[in-house]
């Protein structure tokens, strides 16, 4: 079958952007597929309209970024969504028509991210409850603060920048709450010292948190959102057995990051289980290739390292693919030793940000009235009792209770589901596989490829 | 007087740059009709951004329990803000940007017969 590309690249975030950069200025024929209607991914999110001429450019290295990218000829395919694959062919759906796609690329290198870690709580389900993540692109982007009164809630170094975030906004954050008890002299923080852009970055987000004098409360939790319409009240419980209640009218909380592997397991990669967060990531060599000929990897998809990462990762599987299609002879022009040490270096951070911030899971914890999948409002208690009662295994408790199985297809729920039926049933923890279609799309789409995928024509 | 000096002040020196942006806010309008309602909204928002910005944080119900569900990923992985746009139905708020006379349906419209 012909290729309609040298290099097709699913995903438009800073990894995606820096391989097809180096792919491009190779001489490679490179497609960007995004599901979003602009480039920038997750990070460098632009700023639109009013909001650009108001406020400025949001992260201009993002804009500078996507500038080289379409300056050096690369086709960018926004608003189409990679939703199946067959026979190494990437099949899209038009964002907002749903019109079919098919897409084909001599090497395809997937860099579709991450999204964020959720661990259930009652009345996470509330409006006025959303995702630090949400919190952060709303002030940011949009320049809307999603409350007057909010509280910061989870686990992470991302807290903090959402919380300063939000005060750029005019939100008054009552406190950041941090499970874990990161913050203080140990082996582990007093290895971080060394890296002294991150340091850097830590001590602004403090001073700025302390100037508006917002708390964080290290070992404290979100126990429970009360609300009618919307959420009203937090209560909020400590590791050591203290407990609050505070007024708010908004609530961010999250644990972090988990890779979105879907579409590379959907490919066939091998992946194996991250040491430290747990989570199933590709197995690749350094430069992003996969167990699977002709298949890469770059960015938060291999591992969560953050931004930097995400472009060192991109800029080396760019090299390495461009020399895979023998466009490149050596690598010597693109500091690849360089790349590969800052590589190696951010890798560290990251596993020993994942140590630091790592605390007792808290899903032993979740009270089976809790809803567990947002989407099919399955409950703890249910999935425990499904597991018990002869349904085994992650596969059938799904089929039996549907937890996981609504339109987010298990991307909010998954590793909670998981973890519960491995607690009740003392067996290993499993994860959903991934499936087509990857995200929900019109039925029209769905329906011509399935029925015919032989008459479907090119688009 | 501290006003009257104010405006004095500001005719001297010309207007500043935001207030030239929120005249131009204000000329080229950018408005939504939401379950109805007019809302005016900044050109450029999400489209959840902006309805949070108006207060609105219930944006459809869960099909099984039909309680009241907003934005929550931000990122169009939850599709817990999806609204009904120009007829389209299941359109993620958070994907989508405000444009002007915008139709914009939430759970506080009854769903049509079809």
């Amino acid at each position: 079958m012909t290729a309609d590309y040298d290099a097709v690249i699913v995903g438009g975030g800073p990894a995606g952007l820096a391989a097809s950069l180096v792919l491009a200025q190779a001489g490679a024929r490179v497609a960007i597929l995004e599901e979003q209607s602009e480039l920038g991914g997750q990070y460098f999110k632009r700023r639109h309209g009013q909001i650009l001429e108001r406020h400025g450019d949001f992260r201009p290295a993002g804009t500078k970024l996507i500038e080289s990218v379409r300056t050096a000829g690369v086709e960018c395919l926004t608003e189409h969504l990679v939703w199946g694959v067959q026979d190494g062919e990437l099949w899209t759906s038009g964002a907002k028509d749903g019109k079919l796609g098919r897409v084909r690329g001599r090497l395809t290198l997937v860099a579709s991210g991450a999204y964020e870690k959720a661990i259930p709580f009652p009345g996470w389900t509330l409006p006025g409850v959303c995702t630090p993540g949400c919190a952060l692109h709303f002030a940011m982007v949009d320049r809307v603060r999603i409350g007057e009164r909010v509280l910061v809630a989870g686990s992470g170094p991302f807290l903090l920048p959402v919380a300063c975030s939000l005060l750029e906004v005019g939100a008054s954050v009552i406190a950041v709450l941090e499970t874990t008890h990161p913050y203080r002299f140990s082996t582990t923080s007093l290895a971080a010292i060394t890296y002294l852009k991150r340091m850097r970055e830590l001590a602004q987000y403090l001073s700025t948190l302390r100037r508006h004098r917002v708390p964080i409360k290290q070992g404290w939790r979100v126990s429970e959102a009360l609300g009618n319409a919307q959420v009203e009240r937090i209560r909020l419980s400590s590791d050591r057995g203290q407990t609050e209640e505070v007024k708010v009218d908004a609530l961010c909380v999250g644990y972090g990051f988990r890779p979105s592997t879907e579409l590379p397991r959907l490919l066939g990669v091998q992946c194996r289980r991250d040491p430290v967060s747990g989570d199933l990531v590709p197995v690749i060599d350094d430069y992003g290739r996969t167990t699977t000929a002709g298949l890469y990897v770059a960015g938060e998809v291999t591992g969560i390292g953050g931004v930097d990462l995400a472009l060192i990762s991109g800029r080396l599987v760019g090299v390495a693919m461009a020399l895979d299609l023998g466009l490149l002879t050596e690598s010597r022009k693109f500091a690849v030793a360089r790349l590969l040490a800052t590589q190696a270096r951010l890798r560290k951070f990251a596993r020993l940000t994942g140590r630091l911030f790592s605390s007792d899971d808290g899903f032993r914890s979740i009270a089976d009235d809790t809803v567990v999948c947002r989407c099919e409002c399955v409950t703890a208690g249910t999935i425990r009792r499904a597991s018990l009662n002869g349904w085994n295994d992650l596969q059938a408790v799904k089929g039996f209770t549907r937890a996981g199985m609504g339109p987010c297809q298990g991307r909010e729920c998954g590793a909670t589901v998981a973890r519960l039926v491995a607690d009740a049933t003392g067996s290993a923890v499993e994860v959903f596989p991934a499936r087509m279609p990857i995200k929900p799309i019109r039925v029209p789409t769905d329906g011509i490829l399935m029925t015919s995928p032989q008459s479907a024509g090119p688009l | 007087m501290p006003r009257r000096m104010t405006v004095l002040a500001c005719s001297l020196a010309g207007f500043s740059k935001q207030v030239r942006a929120a005249h131009q806010g204000e000329s080229e309008g950018c408005r939504l009709e939401v379950d109805g309602l007019s809302l005016a909204v900044i050109a450029g928002q999400s489209l959840a951004a902006a309805l949070v910005e108006h207060g609105v944080w219930a944006f459809r119900r869960n099909p099984i329990t039909g309680e009241a569900r907003g934005p929550y990923c931000g990122m169009g992985v939850c599709f817990e803000c999806e609204v009904e746009v120009d007829d389209r139905r299941a359109v993620r708020a958070c994907m989508t940007e405000v444009a002007d006379g915008m139709v914009v349906r939430t759970l506080a419209t009854p769903p049509r017969e079809q």
